[in-house]
């Protein structure tokens, strides 16, 4: 794997743990000021979710070849 | 000492088969898991019990915190960078132990909520009980796979064990991930 490459993937991972945050202090936002909405905590919920499974847990290996580590 | 009789082909196809194998693993948790919130949802409904909700934000940062440095540890494995995997499994299991001390030593004392009362109690210490045992076991193996990657048993071609410990402790914060609001931030307080 190439430099470039490898910056990627750490990038990646830094940008995808911003993106937790900000929506983490913005759950809890939410509840302090009583907007305990299902919808959208359910919503906020999801993307997170959505990210992980996508960005840490690299689902997309599962449906990759043989070339892929 | 372990000698390697397996041909990277035949390690390729392996791998496909384990993935399979633990994807469906992480359905089943997942249904385990999934009843466990239908019955917040169930017995809660639109209420929940009143909790230290600084606490929790404090050990759900931890938890998201603790998969940034997983992935970061098996991105350096397959990049054949052992110091950096070591370094970012030793972040991983350090603040898993800590979102595990402040749930079991800190949370449930302050909550003053009892299993045995009502279905908050029962609810309450059976959403993080049972979250808690999985990051317990999760702390194990992040401890076997940091002692193999330690003794040099893993190469940036085969580490299959990384990838599983990551996907395991992945799920473990997607589980909380849901966990967190619907415990602390959804409904009002009872």
């Amino acid at each position: 794997m190439d430099e470039k490459k490898k910056a990627q993937i750490y990038e990646k991972g830094i940008i995808v743990l911003i993106v937790l945050s900000v929506l983490t202090i913005g759950e809890l936002w939410f509840a302090l000021f009583g907007l305990t909405w299902w919808s959208i905590l359910i919503l906020v919920a999801l993307t997170k979710a959505f990210l992980v499974v996508r960005d840490y847990m690299h689902i997309g290996r599962l449906f990759a070849g043989e070339e892929e580590y | 000492m372990t000698v390697i009789t397996q041909t990277l082909s035949e390690y390729k196809t392996q791998l496909l088969r384990n993935r399979l194998g633990l994807w469906i693993f992480i359905l089943s948790e997942t249904f385990l898991f999934g009843g466990i919130l239908i019955s917040r949802i169930y017995l809660w409904g639109g209420t929940r019990p009143h909790l230290e909700q600084g606490l929790a934000f404090v050990l759900t940062s931890a938890l998201l915190t603790s998969s940034f440095f997983m992935n970061r540890a098996e991105t350096a494995v397959a990049l054949g960078n052992i110091k950096e995997f070591k370094r970012g499994l030793q972040w991983t299991m350090a603040l898993g132990t800590l979102f595990l001390i402040g749930v079991v030593a800190l949370e449930w004392p302050a909550s003053g909520l009892k299993a045995s009362t009502d279905a908050y109690g029962a609810v309450f210490y059976l959403m993080t009980g049972m979250h808690a045992f999985h990051v317990l076991t999760g702390i194990i193996f992040l401890a076997i796979i940091y002692r193999n990657g330690k003794n040099g048993l893993y190469t940036p071609e085969r580490h299959w064990a990384v990838e599983a410990a990551a996907v395991y402790w992945h799920f473990v914060d997607v589980v909380w991930i849901f966990f967190y609001p619907a415990i602390y931030l959804i409904g009002t307080i009872a």
